[in-house]
């Protein structure tokens, strides 16, 4: 290292740190206590940052047949693991041929492919809307799933620079061999992209598990919502009546947990890419 | 030649899903959506064309509208800001070569994983008058706000919750902060340089790539803010947190009228892409590229 602390400036830095990150876990805090307060402390909306009571059962409640969260948690399941399926597959194989394959029209087709990314969902939202509603796929997990397998911009990109990377002389050899151009995909390359097919499926599978407004478009029907909307529904209770804050956050709980569990196996893969793709040429 | 044309044939082979979809769900809807934005539509009648009216009306007679426009940049140009001044001193701190650095990474890194739902239910709580962060500024004498519920600090508060996640600011500039050479913080000690000189005149520099890499994506996501809106505030109160998408939200799929929210949808996009080209505009000036010889 370059800079030898002092000990005072280690402990000013362990100070800060501590306190910054007593702050940031203060929310979580907050979310456990409500997850785990009795229904009486829940109407009088007493909460407390640190519990006082452990309830639990809230958590066994929520699969209980008045809130069902285990319908939600299929759907989303559904929709997600669909949504990798398509992104992992399809952005791959069109990658494949934005780095490999050479045929004219092939360098505007990508710089096409780059603006999209610029383009906000808002802008195609109502057609497409109406493109689905004439297909008669609202209320469906449809409208979600069926983009995915159209691949994504972001992600062939950040695969056709992974692959660019990958020496020539590989496809070369391997076409010598007699492989053709799927066989050149399927053998040579997808093994070697790896540490991006799981960063990409990762990233997928977050944003789709957490996606809000989509299934607020196009889904009314409780029975089909996935996760987020489900817990947000939650909160729509006949009036008067207040809102169960603690099986929401129960709900948020459940929301939350599997994307830190996916962050916790994907890091090193994430990172891997990170490293690659947010190196300075990527970032220009 | 027979093997080019072979190559050619595949490529678009291989294209075709992106091409098909660019077609179909992107360029397709994007022409329909420019022609919508002069119509009055209800989703059942045939559109009717009205010309300028959508935007005439937009500008000139929605106040509500221009009250989300410049609510839209109120939280844009305070949050963006913050989060990058926020997210350069924390990957600083964290770059300090401390043990157990590798929990505190982690640590910080993990509201970014909550999804927008959550955070949004959960500083619903933390914001309400009487408990979380009240609580907790009564500790050391200060009344706080009623935040979502007063006008006033609606928006602060949205910003304030957007700090939450400056972890996930952090990931670049902490890579990017290691992959400065360390001569050229030896140099710098050589010649005399203290910390502070050495953070504005290397370290920042060398991190212009990323820090413009955060406030285009920053811009482009903060121009777009719905879920938090739509959850915790529904906009109110009295439209002091509404926003442009949540606008567009309510007119296309409560209202029906899908020609106006049309015509807003493209002064977001015309919005977005005019502030993005500004800042490409402006970073010859600040953005900083190894590579590349200053002229």
């Amino acid at each position: 290292m370059w800079r030898k602390l002092s000990k005072l400036d280690v402990i000013t830095s362990y100070t800060i740190l501590m306190s910054l990150g007593a702050l940031l876990l203060a929310p979580f805090l907050l979310m456990i206590s409500i997850a785990l307060s009795s229904d009486e402390t829940t109407v009088k909306m007493a909460f407390t940052l640190f519990p006082r009571e452990f309830q639990f059962a809230n958590f066994g409640r929520v699969f209980g047949p008045q809130y069902a969260l285990q319908t939600f948690i299929g759907n989303s399941l559904v929709l997600c693991l669909l949504a990798v399926l398509g992104q992992v597959f399809v952005s791959s194989l069109v990658a494949y041929a934005f780095a490999r394959l050479r045929a004219p029209g092939r360098d505007v087709l990508f710089v096409i492919l780059l603006s999209t990314m610029m383009i906000p969902a808002e802008v195609t939202m109502i057609p497409q809307f109406d493109i689905f509603r004439r297909l008669g796929w609202i209320n469906t997990l449809l409208p979600l799933i069926v983009p995915n397998f159209f691949g994504g911009a972001y992600n062939i990109f950040l695969m056709r620079q992974f692959i660019a990377r990958i020496p020539m002389d590989l496809d070369e050899a391997a076409q010598i061999d007699g492989l053709s151009y799927p066989g050149i995909y399927a053998r040579i390359i997808l093994p070697l992209i790896r540490p991006v097919l799981v960063t990409v499926a990762i990233m997928t599978f977050s944003w789709n598990w957490g996606w809000f407004m989509g299934p607020l478009i196009y889904i009314n029907d409780r029975a089909r919502m996935p996760l987020a909307l489900g817990v947000q529904m939650l909160s729509a209770v006949p009036g008067g009546q207040l809102p169960k804050y603690n099986i929401m956050m129960v709900g948020s709980l459940i929301l939350i947990f599997p994307l830190i569990l996916l962050y916790f196996f994907g890091q090193k893969y994430i990172y891997q890419v990170g490293i690659v793709s947010s190196g300075s040429s990527a970032v220009k | 030649m027979k093997l080019r044309a072979k190559e050619t044939l595949w490529f678009y082979l291989l294209v075709s899903p992106w091409l098909v979809g660019f077609i179909g769900l992107t360029l397709g809807p994007m022409l329909y959506s420019f022609y919508l934005g002069f119509t009055d539509w209800d989703l059942f009648n045939a559109p009717r064309w009205v010309g300028l009216d959508n935007f005439v009306r937009l500008f000139t007679q929605d106040r509500i509208f221009g009250k989300a426009l410049l609510n839209t940049f109120y939280y844009a140009g305070l949050s963006i800001p913050l989060g990058l001044t926020a997210s350069l001193a924390v990957a600083w701190l964290l770059n300090k070569p401390l043990a157990g650095m590798r929990i505190f990474r982690t640590l910080y890194y993990i509201p970014a994983l909550v999804p927008a739902v959550a955070t949004s239910l959960i500083f619903q709580r933390l914001l309400a008058p009487n408990s979380g962060l009240n609580q907790l500024l009564a500790l050391v004498g200060i009344q706080g706000p009623a935040w979502l519920l007063d006008p006033l600090w609606v928006k602060p508060a949205l910003v304030l919750m957007s700090l939450w996640g400056v972890g996930g600011g952090t990931v670049l500039l902490l890579a990017g902060m290691q992959g400065v050479p360390v001569e050229f913080y030896e140099a710098a000690a050589m010649d005399g340089a203290n910390q502070t000189q050495m953070f504005f005149k290397i370290t920042l520099p060398m991190l212009s790539p990323v820090l413009f890499f955060n406030l285009i994506t920053g811009l482009i996501g903060a121009m777009q803010t719905f879920t938090q809106v739509y959850i915790m505030t529904g906009g109110g109160p009295n439209n002091a947190s509404l926003m442009i998408v949540p606008y567009l939200f309510d007119n296309a799929f409560r209202f029906y009228h899908m020609g106006y929210a049309s015509a807003i949808a493209w002064v977001l996009f015309v919005l977005i892409l005019l502030l993005t080209l500004l800042v490409f505009r402006s970073s010859s000036a600040w953005v900083y590229y190894e590579s590349e010889v200053k002229r």
